[in-house]
Parts: structure tokens; sequence; C-alpha cells
């Protein structure tokens, strides 16, 4: 909305109002914007008048918050706005809601704020409804409607609560009786649960936002027609809290039927009532008309006083914030004039955000830890009587006491009050901190030494601790003690080298207590530091911590929110107070009144970065209520990991119940739903070969759409399990797992298909040996051994193992890939012993075995190529010689040639075989050697060729290498 | 030895099935210079066998001489160095490789050996062939770029270097490619053919062989001579005597899908999908060939499908199948298939049993 509109608005707007004020007051009263839900009206009378005050009060403080932000003396924030106002109206009559009311119709115009409820009517609608607050009514509006039509924009809610109570009533009785059914089954099949019966039947009703404030909740079974999850955030969503185990402070237990677990048993104990579906649901519906007039103007009443004692609690609390605040002046400037300022001014709060300001002023205020902070707290009380007085009185005894440590290594996630506690700490013990932050520091050539930052930060930090040691040592009683407070030390060594093993070296001499604050402790750069450190590891505060201190806060601040609402904020923050206190300050500017939906819904976009673990980002996407997350959002999810993400989604997708399939379709549309997405998938498939392969990362958008969000938005519901003890999480993707399996099997596969074309007998295919060979080659290896007697059997398999070269390595991929899952093991019905025997008498055989693929050995550094190339030319010299040789000669040669190698008395023999054969073993000697490479061969491979017929004993030397290499091979 | 391999024919002279063709074959090698070569035709029909027996015409008995060799190729492709690795089969005279086992990267290696054949070329000094042998495998399975690439080099390096192509279906070799070759198809040897076969080797085997028996076998083989014989000796492995009504064992794995597609014929249910996802896992690592698989599970699902929805089950597989080769993860597009058809089955009884 422009400025120019905004004023125009106004302008009308007030002219209206002059006009129709005092006519109309009445409907005015109750159109109240959606963030004032809870707030009470005032009596009607007042509220005419008070509306026409504040319209026009309203268009100054618009001007100024929107016109002159930077103006500082009137820049007093609306808040203090309200204060002086009140100041001037109090005596006329109790006016919170009012205020509260401007504050709010303010908000709705200057921020279009992302709700849900209103966000599809959000201008035009919120005029109406603005104009309407300050008594300009052009419509006339009914009672009931201004509680409920932020919450139901479409209809009016006398129609739609009838609606609703109707088609329940309607379809109560059949419910009830297949509720049970379902129950029963999701008993008897624990961890799964079943469909809600009537799934997306009823209507689900909207009530006031707190009807169900301070009420516990435990969900208990199947819901008729709620899931569970819709049922939670349903609670929440009014004001409700939901716990998981029922206890004492259970207010319900919310279930359909009595299932008997362990929940239900507790709470009859306990007598905990019982609460169906339809029974939350008239809860909620009967607040929309309890909040008519019966309660109406009691609660108001209350309600005022409340704001009063607020209000002045407020400003009790605010000076007893500036006095801490006075008394720590004298420490440093800053804080000084800001003090000085506050106590001119209470309300001048502006200048701090909320996170300086409600810092912890004792350590006690700390946010869990507390036993962390007592540790600390000893430590430093300890520290100067451990190791300086040792110096002069117990020497030696006291400095080998491993337990003590020189300096303090705090470390934990931002923002859970690590640098506050340090600080908050020594300041309660007197000690002087001197923070040194280190990421501030770094790279800056100053020469304060004081400060500890100098060209060098560790050299200074040196420097500083020894003068403060002087210091100490000349007069203690001076000056006060000093304790030094290294920040972000994980953030140090980036800048300087050496810091952290500097600022070790200073902590072993170091005559100051040592502070030292890091995110991660198991951090790289850390390990040398942490030996010298005491180790305190900060943890997250839980989210009732938060939320009771948040409360405080609040309060402090002067803001309506309910309990459920900091919790989720806490959640949602991830632990990280100063965050939750950030956006909680934000917040604040836009609306006083914060509930469970607007934390919600800031949060859900503005939320805490935090690194999404593949898992999580699947389960986002498949969540129930995913159908609600922004295009934005999904992208983000499935992006982040854009490999993982995918192959989780396409494991899991089947998995998945859709919610949009409701139970009766009997499982058509649900398989229709899945064949789409499975083609989606495909898609998801083609694009990433697109993008890998030809580098068009352009569409990785695309490839993420049709790979996750495509299928997520198909299949998001209710997981539910496929096997019998699955565990009901998405399984990791099994691709990965089944493709290097596949990978694996492949290179054995090929390993074998060399061995056999290295036979010479087969020359087929990869995929022909697999898809037609295998069974043979499978029943001639395994049959014999199961029906012949064994040493025959083992004959007969060694036998045709060496005709094809096959190894045994070979055998076992054989029958590896022939398993199959539910098939008999082919080599079930062998005895041990024939294997033991068939290894035994294939070892044997091994002896005068060749395996001809040697060459098959690649060695490091060795470019085969060229060597192939001398080998081509020179060849076919000797080919021509060896052309009359056949087969089985050379057969027996290689046998031979290894047997050589044994000495035996045959050796002049088969020398003189060698010769005989010499040409045709050319080839065959320069095979294996070229393979085995450079290792063995003493001549090049020219030089070889060239005495093709040559002395028998250098023909020899060449064979004998040979072989060798090639039983080396063998071995491994 | 297996039968398929010591009945292997090695000359042109000496085989059984094409014997036209081999006889064309001889008189191109003997006579003229051959040109480029393109064999192609189903599985088991005897393309290897012919061009390894015009290998054998050309160059005579040391091109039985191979060995095996993994060979590593340093392509300079843009910037940066890729190294390739690769099985090669060569003898002296000629190179035989599977180029579409270097995956996408095809291309390099097509580049890079026909030029590095070029530069070796043979030295003549015997009056013999100054050129060299390529034998390329797959060539259907070779990408678009290495098709593309392999065009020009063809030409440019013809006088070194003749190429033999072999692939299943000359439809996936671009029309570049089939324009410069001969092209040679070999046909499914016919039912008879095969039987002749296996009768040739049961008599040199010296078996009996019960009468109608081959033909059963030729009959299984789906017209693959390769598989005829090879499930000959499996039955032989398994029972001797043969027996005339002795039951011809299949392959495991089509058993294995066999069994898949009956599953997936008697319910359709996610969890069903989840379990038939399971066993497909198991086929491919296995090492089936997706692209089988696929083709595998079509045929038996036709058996048992009605018949207007064995139309759209076929177009969905060819569907399928294509998007397969245009992806790299076969599984999901099985699934999809899968799915799809678990689909349509399922709309389709749904309608029957609403009439």
């Amino acid at each position: 909305m422009s400025q120019s509109d905004i004023r125009k608005w106004f302008m009308k707007s007030h002219d209206k109002g002059k006009g129709n004020g005092n006519t109309d007051s009445k409907p005015a009263k109750p159109a109240q914007p959606a963030q004032c839900a809870t707030e009470k009206q005032p009596s009607q009378a007042k509220a005419a008048q008070a509306s026409q005050e504040n319209s026009g009060r309203r268009k100054t403080s618009k001007y100024f918050s929107t016109d002159k932000p930077k103006e500082e003396k009137e820049s007093v924030e609306v808040r203090a706005k309200r204060k002086n106002q009140k100041d001037h109206d109090e005596s006329v009559k109790p006016l919170p809601a009012k205020k509260i009311r401007k504050v709010d119709t303010n908000s709705d115009d200057d921020f279009i704020l992302p709700s849900s409820k209103n966000s599809d009517d959000a201008t035009p609608r919120k005029k109406l409804k603005g104009g309407s607050g300050r008594g300009i009514v052009q419509k006339p509006l009914k009672v009931d409607e201004s509680d409920e039509d932020d919450l139901e924009d479409k209809e009016t809610p006398v129609k739609s609560s009838g609606r609703g109570r109707g088609g329940r009533g309607a379809s109560a009785a059949p419910a009830g009786g297949r509720g049970r059914g379902a129950g029963r089954g999701g008993f008897m099949n624990f961890g799964e649960r079943k469909d809600p019966p009537n799934k997306g039947q009823k209507e689900v009703p909207e009530g006031a936002s707190d009807c169900l404030a301070g009420l516990t909740f435990v969900i208990s079974g199947t819901l008729d027609s709620l899931e569970r999850e819709e049922a939670e955030d349903l609670i929440k969503r009014h004001g409700g809290r939901v716990t998981g185990s029922v206890s004492k402070k259970t207010n319900y237990l919310l279930c359909d039927e009595d299932i008997g677990g362990n929940k239900s048993s507790k709470a009859k104990e306990l007598g905990t009532a019982f609460l169906t579906e339809d029974g939350l649901f008239d809860m909620i519906r009967a607040s929309n008309h309890a909040k008519a007039p019966a309660q109406e103007s009691k609660k108001s009443v209350d309600n005022a006083v409340d704001r009063l004692c607020t209000e002045k609690k407020i400003r009790r609390q605010k000076i007893a914030v500036a006095a801490p605040c006075k008394s720590a002046a004298n420490k440093g400037m800053t804080s000084g004039a800001s003090a000085a300022r506050q106590s001119g001014q209470s309300t001048q709060h502006s200048a701090l955000t909320w996170t300086e300001k409600y810092r912890p002023k004792v350590p006690g205020d700390i946010i869990g830890n507390q036993s962390l902070v007592k540790q600390l707290h000893d430590w430093l009380v300890n520290w100067h009587e451990q190791f300086l007085d040792t110096g002069s009185k117990k020497k030696g005894k006291k400095a080998n006491d491993s337990g003590a440590k020189k300096a303090v290594l705090l470390s934990g996630t931002p923002g859970i009050g690590k640098t506050t506690s340090a600080k908050l700490v020594s300041q309660m013990l007197g000690f002087q901190a001197v923070e040194v932050n280190a990421s501030d520091t770094r790279g800056k050539a100053d020469a304060k030494i004081q400060k500890g930052i100098g060209g060098s930060n560790a050299n200074s930090i040196k420097e500083f601790v020894n003068n403060e040691a002087l210091n100490i040592n000349m007069d203690r009683s001076k000056h006060p003690k000093t304790v030094l407070i290294m920040d972000e030390v994980d953030g140090m060594s980036a800048g300087d080298r050496g810091g952290i093993a500097d600022l070790i070296s200073s902590i072993k001499i170091s005559k100051v207590p040592i502070i030292c604050i890091c995110n991660d402790r198991y951090s790289q750069k850390l390990k040398s530091l942490v030996n010298y450190c005491l180790l305190l590891s900060f943890r997250k505060p839980t989210k009732q911590q938060m939320a009771k201190r948040l409360m405080e806060v609040a309060k402090a601040e002067g803001l309506q929110v309910n309990e459920i609402a900091l919790e989720e904020l806490a959640e949602r923050v991830n632990g990280d107070m100063r965050m939750a206190l950030n956006q909680l300050q934000y917040m604040s500017l836009s609306m006083s009144v914060i509930k469970y939906d607007d934390v919600r819904q800031r949060l859900l976009s503005s939320g805490k970065d935090e690194d999404i673990s593949p898992f999580t980002a699947v389960d986002k996407l498949f969540g129930f209520n995913s159908g609600k997350l922004r295009m934005d959002e999904r992208i983000d999810l499935s992006m982040s990991d854009p490999d993982l993400v995918p192959l989780l989604i396409q494991e899991n997708y089947i998995n998945y119940r859709p919610s949009s399939v409701s139970k009766d379709d009997n499982g058509i549309k649900r398989l229709s739903l899945i064949a789409r997405a499975a083609e989606s998938i495909g898609d998801g498939d083609i694009f990433n070969v697109q993008i890998r392969k030809y580098r068009q990362w352009q569409l990785s958008q695309s490839g993420s759409l049709s790979s996750c969000i495509i299928p997520a938005s198909l299949l998001h519901g209710q997981r539910e399990t496929l096997e019998q003890g699955e565990r009901n999480y998405n399984r990791f993707g099994g691709w990965l797992g089944k493709n290097s399996t596949l990978g694996k099997n492949r290179r054995l596969l090929e390993d074998l298909h060399v061995h056999l074309l290295a036979s010479r007998e087969s020359n087929s295919d990869r995929e022909t040996l697999r898809v037609e060979y295998n069974t043979l080659l499978l029943k001639r290896l395994t049959e014999p051994l199961r029906v012949l007697p064994k040493d025959e059997a083992v004959q007969e398999v060694v036998e045709f193992m060496n005709t094809y070269s096959i190894s045994q390595d070979d055998f076992d991929t054989i029958v590896e890939i022939s398993k199959f899952k539910g098939r008999p093991n082919p080599m079930d019905g062998v005895q041990s012993t024939v294997k033991a025997a068939l290894t035994r008498a294939y070892k044997e055989g091994c002896k005068t075995r060749l395996v001809r693929a040697a060459d098959l050995i690649t060695l490091p550094g060795i470019k085969k190529a060229p060597k192939k190339r001398i080998a081509a030319i020179l060849e076919p010299v000797e080919d021509g010689l060896g052309e009359n040789n056949d087969d089985p000669v050379e057969e027996s040669e290689e046998e031979s040639s290894d047997a050589e190698d044994i000495k035996d008395s045959a050796v002049g023999e088969k020398l003189q075989q060698e010769l005989q054969s010499l040409s045709s073993k050319g080839v065959q000697v320069q095979v294996d050697l070229k393979g085995s490479g450079n290792s063995s061969a003493k001549k090049t491979p020219a030089a070889r060729g060239k005495d093709g017929s040559g002395s028998a004993a250098q023909k020899k030397g060449a064979r004998g290498s040979g072989s060798g290499t090639k039983r080396k091979r063998w071995g491994k | 030895m297996l039968w398929v391999d010591k009945y292997r024919p090695k000359t042109l002279d000496n085989v059984l099935v094409h014997q036209d063709v081999a006889q064309n074959l001889k008189k191109l090698v003997t006579e003229q210079d051959c040109p480029h070569l393109l064999f192609y035709g189903p599985s088991g029909s005897g393309k290897k066998t012919l061009i390894m027996a015009v290998i054998r015409q050309m160059f005579g008995p040391s091109a039985e001489k191979v060995k095996v060799e993994n060979k590593t190729w340093k392509v300079e492709a843009g910037s940066r160095t890729i190294d390739i690795e690769l099985t090669t089969l060569s003898s002296t005279n000629h190179v035989e490789l599977n180029p579409s086992d270097a995956g996408f990267q095809d291309r390099y290696i097509v580049q890079e050996i026909i030029k590095e054949m070029a530069k070796n070329r043979p030295i003549d000094t015997k009056g013999k062939k100054g050129y060299k042998v390529l034998v390329l495998n797959e060539v259907d399975k070779l990408s678009r770029e290495a098709q593309h690439s392999l065009r020009r080099t063809m030409e440019k390096y013809s006088a070194y270097c003749r190429l033999i192509l072999c692939c299943n279906s000359s439809s996936k070799v671009t029309e570049a490619i089939r324009s410069r070759c001969l092209n040679v198809r070999i046909n499914a040897p016919t039912e008879e053919q095969i039987v002749n076969v296996l009768e040739f080797i049961g008599k040199k085997e010296g078996l009996k062989i019960p009468s109608g028996f081959t033909a059963r076998i030729a009959e299984k083989s789906n017209r693959s001579l390769r598989r005829a014989i090879l499930s000959f000796e499996t039955c032989r492995v398994q029972q001797y005597p043969f027996t005339s009504n002795q039951s011809i064992p299949p392959m495991d794995w089509e058993e294995y899908i066999s069994e898949i597609a009956s599953d997936i014929m008697k319910e359709q249910s996610p969890k069903r999908l989840y379990q038939v996802r399971l066993k497909l896992y198991e086929l491919l690592v296995n090492c089936i060939p997706p692209e089988i698989v696929l083709k595998r599970l079509l045929y038996e699902l036709l058996k048992k499908l009605d018949i207007e929805l064995k139309h759209e089950v076929c177009h969905w597989a060819a569907y399928y199948e294509h998007r397969m080769r245009l992806g790299q993860k076969a599984i999901f597009h099985i699934e999809g298939t899968v799915s799809g058809e678990k689909n349509r089955a399922l709309v389709k009884l749904r309608q029957k049993a609403w009439l």
C-alpha cells in the first residue's frame, strides 16, 4: 500500500468517522481486527467515544511511525506514545483494549502480514475492518461475525457453525461403528496407524484462538476424522497444549475409542477426562458462542484490570532494569550513557535491542546450564589460589595437579548464552573482563596493548597477559583482578597463522584466567587447544525454559502472548535465545497480541536457517501438511541435497498413503498417483542426465521439480509400512547400495569375461555371457560336484575351468551372480568336502597353469599405447613363422614353461622343446612381458623382438622372468 | 569346452547356417578390397562367427592369435585429459573392442583408436594387406555423438583401416554410418536350420537324440542358435540319455522374471509394487541388462493380459524403454512401467467388475 493511499484513506475515513461515529457505535465495537481476538470489548458508549478520539490520534501516530521514523525526539515508539496517551486518558476510562486495537490496526496497515487467514482479502477487507474499528461502519455487521470474520472469511459464522453441527450429527452413528473396526486393526498392528475412518468427512471448526488455553491434551489411538498431526495442530492453534504421555496435568485424553493402551489405562488411573473428537469440536465451537455478551462484559473488565496491573508492573520493572545499569555505569562509558538516558526517560528503550536489554543480569538468570555456570564460577574463584599462589608457596605440588586447567573453553551453538555467562560470572566475582573478540581484531594493526589487540593478535595477548600479571604482582589490592575472555576462538586462526598455538603458549605463562569461547568444540582448529582447557559444553535450553523466559520478557514489554506460541517460537529458533528475542521484538513492532498462528506464519519463512538433512527434507516434503508449503520452500527442501533427496523420494514414495485420496477408493486412485509419480521420477532422471552429461545446469530446477516435488505433492500423507517389522521411517535410498553392488558384479563379470576371451575359446560379449552362457557355465561347474563321485567331479570341473581360464574367483563370481533372493543357492547340495577338494585340486593345477589374462594388470605409470605400437610393428615377422602352430601344442608349452621353474630333471628336455617352438612362443612371451611391463623385462621390446631366433639362454631368461611375474600375479 | 565354442565354424567355408552370406563375403574379401561392413541381426544368429571367419579369411590363421589387453587412452578433451580404460581383443591385424563400455566417453575412444590404428599401418612387405581391421561391437549402443564422430574418421582413414561394425538393430545406427558401410543383414536361423545344427552336433558328440527333442529345443530357443546349443548342452549336463519329454530348463533370470510377472498380475497394491522393486533390483544387480529385463517382462505380461490391454501395455513398455535410454537409473523407468501397468491392469479389472 503506498503512502499516498494511506493518507487518502485516512482523510476519508476520518471524515466519515465524524459523520457516522455517534450514530452507529454499537456494531463498531466488536469489529476488531484479527489479532485482537482475545481482547474483550470495552463498554459500548465509551468505545464509541474512544474510537473517535482514537481515529484522530491515530492519524498522527500513523504519520510519525511511517513518515518520520528518523526524528529523534518524537520517534518514541508506538508504545511510548501509548504510555503518554494512557496517562492522559487514564482518568477517563479503561483504555487498554482500545490502545491495543489502535496499534493493531496500525500494524495491519503498515505491514501486510502474511497471515493465512486473511491473506486472500488482505487489503480491501482490512480497510473495512479498520474503518469499523474506528466507529465507521458502512455495513451493519452482526455481533457474532466480529469474532468470526477473520477466521472464516467466506461464510457467515452462524451458518457455518450450524452446518458443521448438522453434518456431525448425521455422521456420528455410522462413524462410530466403522471407527471401532479400524481401531482394532490399529491396535493389532503396532506402529502402524490406521487411517481415520471418516477422514476429511467432517468440517473442522474454527474457534476463538484461546478457547483451549491452559488445557493439556494427550492424543491416543485413531481419531474419527483427523490425522493425529492435524489434531495436534488444531489444538495448538486454539491455545491448547499437546503432550506425549498422560500425567496429572493432563486435562483430556483425546481418543475416539478406548483401545485400552497404555495411555488410556494411565488416564483412568489418574481420573483424566476422556474426550472424543466430536467433543473437541464442540469445545472449539462453543467458544464462538461463549464469546457472546454473557462473558464479554465481565471479561473485559477483568482484562482491563489485568492490563492496568501489567502496565504498572512494567514500569516498576523498567526502573528495576535501569538500576543495575546505573550501577554498572562506571564500568564503561557507553553503558553509563545509556543508563543516563534511561533514567531520564524510562520509556527510552528503542535504543537497545531486547537481546541487550534482557540480557541476564545475574548468573541465576541464565537459562539452563546452571551447573556449568556454577562450574565456571568455582573455577574462577579458585583460579588465583591455584595458579598464582603456587608460585610463592607450594611450588610444584599443585602445578602437577592434572585436574586443574588454566583456561576454560566454553562451547555451544550460538545464542545460548556463553558470552553472557562468562561475563556475568567474572563480573560477579569482581573481575574486570577484557573481551578479545577474535573475529573483530583479526588483521587489525591496532597498537592498544591494553585491549589485547595488536599487530599480531596472539602476540599482544601475550603482552597483555604479562602486563596484567605485573600489575597484579605489584599491587593487587588496588587494581581489580582481570579475566581475559577470548571470544570466538574457532574463528581465529584463519587470519593469523599460529593463533591457536600462541594462545596455548599464552595460557601456559598466563597470570590471568582465560576464558575461551567457541561454537564447535570438535573443530579441527581447536584440537590442540582442547588439551589445555577445562571443557564446558553448553547445551541448548529446553523449549519450556525458553518459553518461560520469553514470557517474562513479553510481559515486561506489554505483549500479549500465550505460552503455546512462545513454545512454538522457542522450538522454531532451535534453541537460540538471541534469535527468539529478536523475532519477538520484531513481531512486537507490528502487533501486541501474538498467537500461535502468527509465530508459525512468521517463522515458517524467516525461521532459523539450519542445515536440513536430506531426511528431514524428505519428511517435510511428504509430511501431511506439505501441501501448504510454498513452492520456493519445496525447492529449497529438494535442493538441500539435489542428489540424495530424489533418491530418498524414489525409495519411499510407495510407502505413502496420499492424504488427498480418501479410503473408499480401494487403491485405484492411489496406484494411479503412484504411477504418475513414478513417471515423474523417470522424468527427473532424464533431467539429471541432461544436467550431468551435457551440463545443462539451468535445468536443475525442473529436475528437482519432477524428481522430488511432483511425486511428493502427489503422494504426501501418512507413511505406512509395507514390510513386516519395518520401522516407519523413511528408508535410505536403496539405489546407491544396489548400484555399487551392480558395479562390483559387473567388474567381476568383466574379469570373467576377459578370462574367457583370453582362453581363446570364446568370443562372446559380456552381456551374452551373463544372459546366455551363465546358466550353462554354472551347470557345468556345479552339477558334476553334486552328482558325480568326488574325485571324478573335481577332476572334471578343474579341467573345465582350465579350458576356459576360469579362476577360482571367477567360479565364485558365476555362483554369486546366479543367486536370486528366494531361490536356492546354486551351491546348495555340494558337500563341503567336495568343495575343499576342488579348491585343493585347483590350487594344485594352478602350478602348471597359465592364466592368459596376464595383460590385464595395468601397472601404474606405464603407457600402454606406445608399447603396443612397437609390438604391432614387430609382430608380423614372428607371426609368419608361427603360423603353422596349433593351439594344443601351445598349451603344452605353456604348462612346461611354468614347470621349468621347478628345475626338475626334465630341464634339458624342456629346453629342447622350447627351442623347437621358439618361434611360436615368441608371440606368447612378448604378450606376457608386455603386460608385466618394466617391472621384470630387462630388455626392451625391440631387442626382444630382434632376437626372435636368438640363443636359447637368452630366451630362457626372458621366459623365466615372464613366468615369474605370472606367478606373482596369480598369487594376487 | 562348451559346444557353442567347440563347433563354432572357423572359416567361411564351414558355416552351416548362412552359407549364402558366407559365400558372398568370401568373394568380397578375396576378390577385392573390402569395404566397411555393418553386420546386423538378432542375437544368436551368427554375426560374430561370420565376422571372425571373415577376418580369418583376410589374414589367415594368425587372426586367431588374439590377446586381451586392458588399454588406457589418454584423451585431450578441451582443458582436461581423460583417462579411458577399455578391454581390447587384438591380433596383429585386427582390433576388437566394445566402445559402448566407455559410457558417455565412447566418442573419444572411437576417434582415438582409429587415429592410432591409422598411424600404425602395418608394414606391407610380403604383399599383405596394408590395412587393419577394427571390429566395433554394439554399435547401436554408441551415443549419438560417438556415431557422429565415427562418420568422419571412417572416411578419412579408410585407406588404413577397415571397420566392421556389429549390432543388433540397425535402426539405432545413424543413417550416415549405415550409408558408409556395406550392410549385411544376418537373419535369425530358422528352426529347421537350428535343428540341423543340433543334429550335427549330436552326431559329432555321439549322442542318442530322441526324435522331436531337437525340435523342441529349437522352438524354445526363440530362433537363437547360440541359445539352442547352450540349452542343448544344459540338457545334456542335466540328464543323459535324453528322454523325449525331458524338460528344457529355462535361463535362471527368465524364471525369475516370469515370477515377477505373475506377482504383478496377482495383486496390484503398493505393497506388491515394493516387493517387485526388490526383485527387479535383484535382477539388475546380477548384471542382467535392463533392456532385456523390460523386454522379457513385457513378454511374460503379454501372456497373461487380456487382449485389449496388450496393445496399451506394449505402447507403454516401448515408451519407457525409450526413456530408459535417455536416463541413467534404469530401475526408475522399469518401476514406472511396472506401476503404470499395474495401474492399467487394475483399472481394466475394475471396469470389468463394473460391467
